[in-house]
């Protein structure tokens, strides 16, 4: 989930730098300060929320790109703020450090138990998910002749592109070598730039790419059937304080939910689409999905 | 072969330790990426002196292009690698010749203006003297302007060096490889590793500024053809 | 609540960038003109303050240190190398080290361009502070200034050129650098462009930071030429 290099980079060091602000939480309704990571979905997801709740009368903090899911994590639990929308997959085995349970319902349990032993806890999930898939171009697929990730086996050596930390994950590369034995693939990483460019230039056989790229819309692409689960299931569950959720109550809750439900796989596509391919506002994007779905 | 994975902490002294025994516990991985490392900036360097030293020389000779030696270098200077590296990708396309091509935008400068100025500011009563003799611009160029000039030149190319080989870790980010590759990927090498690969660079760096320091030490010590 | 989860979102028409946005043109002038205000001035005055300070503080650690190794070499031979070292720290390392000190802050990125300015900037100081002629040193002294006297009055002045270039340098460079400061906080021309990366590398938004950038760069690289022809009309460079 970490597509932009600085978020790779900066990684979990930040342990300092992060300071507690202070929440004010006399008002009736708590003040979120809700925080995202750095690309396009997350900048989406954080404006939905946000103005979700602003026209629940919520007051919101926005604190926009903060990189990658450790540094984010670290800004939660030490108070910077008290809001983020995380893949489940990610908590589970970046965070917590634990092997990718089967279903998409088991690791939202994970996750959950996870955040609560913590200070933190789970909203509920988003219909959609974004996990890491195995693409390729579709012209490609047809030439190779496969269909699953285990049809690679045949291709005698092909490349495979990712962010850098690709190489070590079980939920990428290193499950694509020991669980599918893919030994032949040869790793490209990539910090920054987008695995499509690459494939688009004919310089990488097939690549890491995510479930909700926009690219993934046409019939241009095609992402191989992950018949082993080795790239796990990652809805999008907000992460919030225990002292948010408990001073919001079902209310909060409820304002939170109504958004997450309508997040599909296909509403999600299309709002990353407009943002990075017609370039229009997250914000704006946000504004529009909620209006059309009486969200605010 | 792959290095363990190590979640990466606060940086404390200790650090260093981990680092140099990262460099121990990985050498035959770090020694592929400093491979690969050097591959580049030599192929960066090589191109940058065939273009400027020439150009470099040629102008100071001729006492001309003061302004094309000093605005080239500017713009060069000026041009951000990251931006080099993002607008190459799409002419160049991701790969081994788009990294080379902003590092060599990158040592240009140095290596074009110090060229320039060593040959400029080289006596002028030295080399009519050398007119005198009947030498061919050729000969005064390579015999007389060139030896003495050497300090200033050489100082050019070992700033060139340092400044490539540094930035030649932002290779990375496009799938460069080199030891950029371990530097932007904290989160499997541990900061260890970041701290490991990033004094690999260094002693890369201040290695070839050695080198040519210890050349132009040889160079100049053997009794030149200086009249 | 369970319906709530039945009923299919609606998708409503978000709008659409002009044809040029959507195939990735060269250069959109439409985008340019949307994202200005929002964008790439904001950008633009960042990266001028990320720049600016760092040069001011650059400048000012450089010209005490240039204060001590002028005079005693043993000093200079260690400062030189110790700026020679922080020079070949990769940036992108450079950052990762400084983050669980200074977090991610403007700190983090002005501690390492600073680092960066220093080699330059005292280089050319020393040398200029030595390149002033023993004869001319001798004559400062023969009318009776004092060493403190004779640094102002002679010493500086003679050596400004070498300065001025230095500072020419290392304005330009950092300039240059300081788009990687995105790598750490959201701010300055090298956001636009990695946000650029992300999103299918968008062309536009590339040349026109990048652009920026450039045309800061020599637009402050002019601004100092002139500063150092009024300060040193004697010389021209």
């Amino acid at each position: 989930m970490l597509r932009r290099s600085h978020a790779v980079l900066l990684g979990v060091a930040l342990l300092v730098g992060l300071t507690v602000s202070a929440a004010a939480t006399a008002a009736a309704k708590p003040t979120v300060t809700i925080g995202t990571k750095n690309f396009t979905e997350q900048y989406v997801l954080g404006q939905l929320y946000k103005q979700a709740l602003e026209a629940k009368g919520y007051r919101v903090h926005f604190k926009g790109s903060i990189g990658s899911s450790e540094l984010i994590d670290t800004a939660l639990t030490s108070g910077k703020i008290n809001f983020y929308p995380e893949y489940t997959g990610v908590i589970v085995a970046d965070l917590a450090k634990q092997k990718s349970p089967k279903t998409a319902a088991a690791t939202y349990a994970a996750a959950k138990r996870f955040e609560e032993s913590r200070g933190a806890t789970l909203l509920r999930a988003t219909p959609f998910y974004d996990s890491d898939s195995f693409g390729m171009l579709t012209s490609t697929a047809k030439k190779l002749g496969v269909k699953t990730i285990g049809d690679m086996k045949k291709v005698k050596s092909f490349t495979f592109a990712g962010f850098p930390e690709c190489r070590t994950r079980v939920t990428c590369l290193l499950g694509l070598k020991q669980i599918y034995g893919l030994e032949q693939a040869m790793f490209v990483p990539l910090a920054s730039i987008s695995v499509y460019t690459l494939l688009d230039q004919g310089k990488t056989t097939s690549g890491d790419v995510f479930s909700t790229d926009p690219q993934l819309q046409g019939s241009k692409y095609t992402v191989l059937i992950d018949t082993k689960h080795i790239f796990g299931f990652q809805n999008v569950a907000p992460v919030v304080s225990k002292s948010l959720a408990s001073a919001g109550g079902s209310a909060f809750a409820k304002t939170v939910d109504a958004v997450s439900a309508k997040l599909t796989l296909g509403a999600m596509r299309a709002m990353n689409k407009a943002v990075a391919i017609d370039k229009q506002s997250p914000a704006s994007v946000a504004g529009a999905f909620l209006a059309a779905n009486h969200l605010k | 072969m792959e290095p363990c994975v190590t979640v990466a902490d606060a940086f404390t002294p200790h650090t260093f330790v981990d680092a140099f025994s990262f460099i121990h516990d990985n050498a035959s991985f770090l020694f592929q990426k400093t491979g690969e490392h050097l591959e580049l900036s030599f192929a960066a360097l090589g191109i940058a002196l065939l273009l400027a030293l020439p150009l470099g020389l040629w102008l100071g000779h001729r006492h001309r292009g003061l302004f094309l030696a000093v605005s080239v270098s500017s713009l060069g200077r000026a041009l951000p690698s990251v931006v080099l590296i993002a607008f190459g990708l799409t002419i160049l396309g991701v790969g081994f010749w788009n990294n080379t091509a902003a590092l060599v935008v990158l040592a240009v400068p140095p290596i074009l203006t110090n060229a320039y100025f060593a040959i400029d500011g080289v006596d002028p009563d030295v080399v009519e003297a050398a007119r005198g003799m009947g030498l061919s611009e050729r000969q005064i160029l390579l015999q007389i302007e060139l030896p003495l000039g050497l300090p200033l030149m050489i100082a050019g190319i070992r700033i060139a060096a340092i400044f490539v080989i540094a930035t030649a870790t932002i290779a990375a980010i496009a799938g460069g490889g080199g030891l950029g590759e371990v530097i932007v990927n904290q989160a499997s090498y541990g900061l260890a590793g970041v701290v490991g690969a990033s004094l690999c660079v260094s002693a890369l760096a201040l290695l070839a500024a050695l080198l040519l320091s210890l050349t132009l030490r040889a160079l100049t010590r053997r009794p030149g053809p200086v009249p | 609540m369970s319906f709530l989860v039945g009923a299919g979102p609606v998708i409503p028409n978000f709008g659409k960038g002009s044809a040029c946005e959507r195939s990735n043109g060269w250069f959109c002038t439409d985008w340019l003109h949307a994202h200005w205000g929002d964008t790439l001035q904001p950008a633009l005055v960042q990266h001028l303050w990320l720049s600016a300070v760092a040069v001011g503080i650059g400048f000012a650690i450089a010209f005490v240190l240039a204060l001590v190794g002028f005079r005693r070499r043993p000093f200079d031979a260690g400062i030189g190398a110790l700026a020679d070292f922080l020079y070949t720290i990769p940036s992108l390392a450079l950052f990762q080290l400084l983050v669980p000190f200074t977090g991610l802050t403007v700190t983090t990125v002005e501690i390492a361009l600073v680092s960066y300015t220093l080699l330059v900037l005292y280089r050319n100081m020393v040398e200029g502070l030595r390149g002033v002629p023993a004869d001319v040193l001798e004559a400062a002294r023969g009318m009776g200034m004092t060493r403190a006297q004779t640094f102002r009055r002679v010493e500086l002045p003679l050596a400004l050129p070498a300065i001025l270039a230095g500072l020419r340098i290392a304005t330009v460079s950092t300039i240059s650098v300081a788009t990687v400061a995105a790598f750490v906080i959201p701010k300055g021309l090298g956001e636009p462009i990695f946000i650029a990366l992300d999103q299918n590398l968008f062309k536009t938004e590339i040349l026109a930071a990048g652009g920026l950038a450039v045309a800061l760069a020599l637009a402050a690289d002019g601004l100092l030429v002139l500063g150092q022809r009024a300060a040193t009309p004697w010389s021209r460079a």
